[in-house]
């Protein structure tokens, strides 16, 4: 390609990411309610993606306890609010500092186990945090707590964009500095990395403190939006299990696969299925095993390949079946 | 003038399966030195033992004055020891390019940020062999261009001793000759080399002096032409009755298992 | 997941040995008896890892569909539970047969992830079905002999835990012998140990694969069968179970079946006494926490094999 047409290509690539910018600023203005609601909700479930592709995606250690961050950040923006009645931005921060906090704590000892046993003992912390929330008299134990309400609905729609744009643009730079450089190596084989002067451990920690922020983040806001919270509802493996195939459908280790994934999913989820939990769970249920086994690098990198979706399936199934 | 690495009494045992058996070992700064023994005669255990995979058991363990003891492969890998697996472990969805830059990074004085740790990574690739297939990604290369990705990558790091794992096996007598070339380069920049090898024709070529190692325990040491008439080398590569027979020449059929 | 209240001593019997020790003596029972549960639960559950390497998150809902075959055989047919287990066993044999030939085969030679996402689907499917077909009302098993129990001096023995004890034991030995003493169990092992060298002797992988999943969804069905006489059956009641199994494979280590029963037995002795120490709601934190520190301290397990370098 030459150098014009490339300028030419870049130059379209800004124009589109400005006018998808300037709608998604303006949405608030334009749109009725139940708009601007699906909107948030995408957001948040892109955010929890993208957030989950740092440690899920580029470094390659699926975590299946990132809704125990977005419990702390709800329960941390909660308590702030409602006993300290500092107002929400200091809260949130608050929360998505203290979660990274636990984050480098907790993954300093969790990040040394791979595979199977990494991924249980992040579910597990969760149910713990979970059980530590319904226990405890600061969170109002298993009743919840209630949150002060806010004056208008569009403050969530704007923290939640500005969550988002966050996670993409950490997901964005991610890949070309030296951190994404030891968080690729890790991914690939930590073992050589570690044979070419990568100490593994600070660099996890770091990818782990990063999806740990962005999950609490998410969470202060929902327990804003929601007004009410319960240990169940914000410590509840749904939000990340959805986050995981979300990414993975639209595509791990890029920046903008998970939002992909994110929109396309959760506007499905909300239209099919937004009556009944039965019918979101079995959704899901069977969207992830269909993903699996038919595409399991996303459906964007089978839509990339040569020789067409059928083929590119096909390969993929011989490849994993026995 | 002191050794660049110095082995004492280097014992490893798994269970009481002896692998390594109070090894003696001494490189000197810019040497190539070879180690060879039959398969199963601890050389790799040995290689583990010096980049930090595995702990000894006991034995002591200095590189450049400084203990190795208890320190892990990073650090190691940072003060200087570099080493080729003998199955190459590339960073398989990363182009080769990105795949010299990860060391290049992460070496004690690292490029200074991505960009110029991409242009090191060029000018080895270019070095080695292997600068048109550089954005290609890792798992599309050949064995012998995955051979050459596991060189630049270790000599990205710029090492004082490089240990070279079998790069030689499986490649063609002209592919020999080629990385002969190229390894002398290496060493003509000071840096030591330690060749594991079967093939022998490298390791007569290359090798100012060789180690052997059977059954963990060192055989034998010395020029390689004194080696390869040791009676007790031979009678470990093939057996006591052939003590009465000639004795080992260049790459004999049997011993390397592939022919020249 | 919740506990049963730890007994309390009956009055009669203070007075002999002190109140102290009679309790942590009928906490050591209790603990005992659980664990029997719990390592019938991991049977199959460290079968499927130690065996096809998969971490089967749908295993609870399999222990759960036991619990409601025992459940409908017992409420619409009156058949006794603890003999309708052989049956739950069976019918739970082909379903986990069909399972993994057709759905989880497909993915078996995947990255973990994927198995591991795919067996959470599983999970997510089989239970929202079952609360749809038989609502999320909770039912119990209660039989005849549901309240009797036994004095030992000054402890209680409830007979139906006894019971469940004892099968589990008979289970445990079942399929040790099944793995060490038959062909099948031989074809299992070899295959666990190197695929490609089996399959190049002529074992039909695919099929002890399969063979392999429908027993430890018989054992499963069993564990849900027994767990029923005891426990509250509901739809959710599975994802409890499979966490249970997976601390049990941890403590006793990977495909061992000596292993699973005293991981079993220690997990159920340690969440007895913490419940009897900090009360029932902090069963999970004590699992977990019991979790964390095993595959820290000693990731081999009390039994296992442990990884080669971490962090």
């Amino acid at each position: 390609m030459t150098p014009d047409r490339l300028r030419l290509r870049a130059g379209a690539r800004a124009i589109a990411l400005g006018a998808v910018a300037a709608a998604a600023l303006l949405l608030p203005s334009l749109a009725g309610t139940y708009y601007i609601r699906l909107a948030t909700g995408i957001y948040m479930f892109g955010l929890l993606a993208a957030a989950w592709n740092l440690i899920g995606g580029y470094t390659g250690y699926p975590d299946f306890g990132g809704a125990a961050f977005l419990g702390i950040g709800a329960y941390a923006t909660g308590i702030m609010m409602v006993r300290a009645h500092t107002p929400f931005p200091v809260a949130l921060t608050s929360g998505c500092l203290l979660a990274a906090g636990v984050a480098v704590l907790m993954g300093s000892l969790l990040l040394r186990l791979r595979g199977h046993y990494f991924a249980i003992a992040t579910l597990g912390f969760m149910l713990v945090l979970q059980q530590l929330a319904a226990n405890l008299e600061i969170t109002g134990g298993g009743s919840g707590m209630n949150l002060p309400v806010a004056r208008t609905f569009t403050t969530f729609y704007y923290w939640m964009l500005g969550a988002l744009a966050l996670a993409i643009a950490a997901g964005w730079v991610l890949p070309g500095l030296r951190v994404g450089y030891a968080l690729a190596a890790i991914r690939e084989n930590q073992d050589a990395a570690q044979v070419l002067g990568i100490a593994p451990l600070p660099y996890k920690i770091i990818a782990y403190a990063g999806n740990a922020f962005l999950f609490a983040a998410a969470g202060g806001i929902y327990a804003y939006w929601f007004t009410f919270i319960d240990p169940p509802t914000v410590f509840n493996v749904d939000f990340t299990i959805q986050a995981i195939v979300m990414t993975l459908f639209g595509g791990p280790g890029t920046a903008a696969g998970p939002l992909v994934g994110a929109v396309i999913l959760k506007s499905l989820d909300t239209v099919l299925t937004s009556r009944s939990v039965f019918l979101h769970n079995v959704f899901f249920g069977a969207l992830v095993c269909v993903l699996v086994i038919f595409a399991p690098r996303g459906i964007a990198e089978i839509a990339r390949a040569p020789g067409g979706l059928l083929q590119a399936i096909r390969a993929e199934l011989r490849e994993s079946r026995l | 003038m002191t050794p660049l690495l110095e082995g004492r009494g280097l014992t490893k045992l798994f269970g009481r399966l002896v692998a390594v058996d109070h090894v003696d070992l001494a490189i000197e700064p810019g040497e190539i030195v070879g180690l060879i023994g039959p398969n199963g005669a601890g050389k790799s255990t040995l290689i583990n033992l010096i980049t930090g995979l595995d702990a000894a058991t006991d034995g002591s363990l200095e590189f450049a004055g400084r203990d190795l003891a208890g320190l892990g492969p990073p650090t190691i890998a940072r003060l200087g020891i570099a080493r080729t697996f003998q199955v190459a472990q590339p960073f398989r969805n990363m182009t080769v390019r990105q795949n010299v830059a990860v060391p290049a990074l992460f070496r004690a004085f690292p490029a200074a940020d991505v960009r110029t740790a991409l242009r090191d990574a060029d000018t080895l690739l270019d070095a080695v062999g292997l600068g048109p297939k550089r954005d290609l990604p890792a798992r599309a290369l050949t064995t012998p261009d995955l051979r050459r990705l596991e060189l630049a990558k270790a000599l990205a790091l710029h090492p004082r001793l490089m240990l070279l794992d079998e790069v030689m096996a499986g490649l063609t007598p002209a592919e020999v000759d080629r990385a002969m070339v190229l390894l002398r380069q290496v060493n003509a920049e000071g840096i030591a080399l330690l060749v594991i090898e079967h093939v022998l024709r490298a390791v007569m070529g290359l090798c100012r002096r060789v180690i052997v190692l059977h059954h963990g325990r060192k055989i034998a040491e010395g020029s390689p032409a004194q080696v390869t008439q040791d009676a007790a080398v031979i009678e470990a590569y093939l057996g006591p009755r052939a003590l009465r027979s000639t004795p080992l020449g260049p790459a004999p059929r049997n011993e390397s298992g592939r022919g020249p | 997941m919740r506990l049963p209240e730890p007994l309390r001593v009956p009055a009669h019997a203070v007075g002999t040995v002190s109140v102290a020790a009679q309790i942590a003596l009928q906490n050591a029972l209790n603990g005992l008896l659980i664990g029997g549960t719990y390592a019938t639960v991991a049977l199959g559950f460290s079968l499927v890892w130690g065996i096809l390497n998969i971490v089967n998150l749908a295993h609870g809902a399999l222990v759960m569909l036991g619990a409601y075959a025992t459940f409908w055989l017992f409420t619409l047919y009156g058949v006794d539970p603890l003999l309708s287990l052989p049956l739950t066993g069976a019918a739970l044999f082909v379903f986990g047969y069909a399972l993994q030939r057709g759905i989880v085969n497909q993915v078996i030679r995947a990255p973990f992830l994927i198995t591991f996402l795919l067996t959470f689907g599983l999970e997510l499917l089989i239970t929202n079905i079952a609360q749809a077909v038989w609502t999320a009302d909770i039912r119990s098993v209660t039989t005849s002999y549901s309240g009797w129990s036994l004095s030992l001096g000054p402890l209680t023995l409830p007979v139906v835990r006894g019971a469940s004890l004892l099968i589990a034991f008979v289970v445990a030995v079942l399929l040790h012998a099944l793995l060490t003493r038959t062909r099948l169990g031989t074809a299992i092992r070899a295959t666990a140990s190197d695929q490609e060298a089996a399959r190049l002797m002529g074992i039909p992988i695919a099929r002890v694969y399969a063979v392999t999943f429908g027993i430890a969804a018989a054992s499963a069905g069993i564990a849900g069968g027994l767990i029923s006489l005891s426990f509250p059956i509901f739809p959710a009641m599975g994802a409890g179970y499979t966490l249970i199994a997976f601390v049990v494979c941890v403590l006793g280590g990977l495909g061992s079946v000596p292993g699973a029963l005293l991981g079993g037995l220690v997990l159920g002795l340690l969440q007895t006494y913490a419940a009897s120490w900090l009360g029932p709601n902090y069963d999970n934190i004590v699992a977990f926490s019991v979790l964390i520190l095993v595959l820290l301290v000693r990731p081999a397990g009390l039994l296992g094999r442990a990884q080669r370098f971490r962090g």
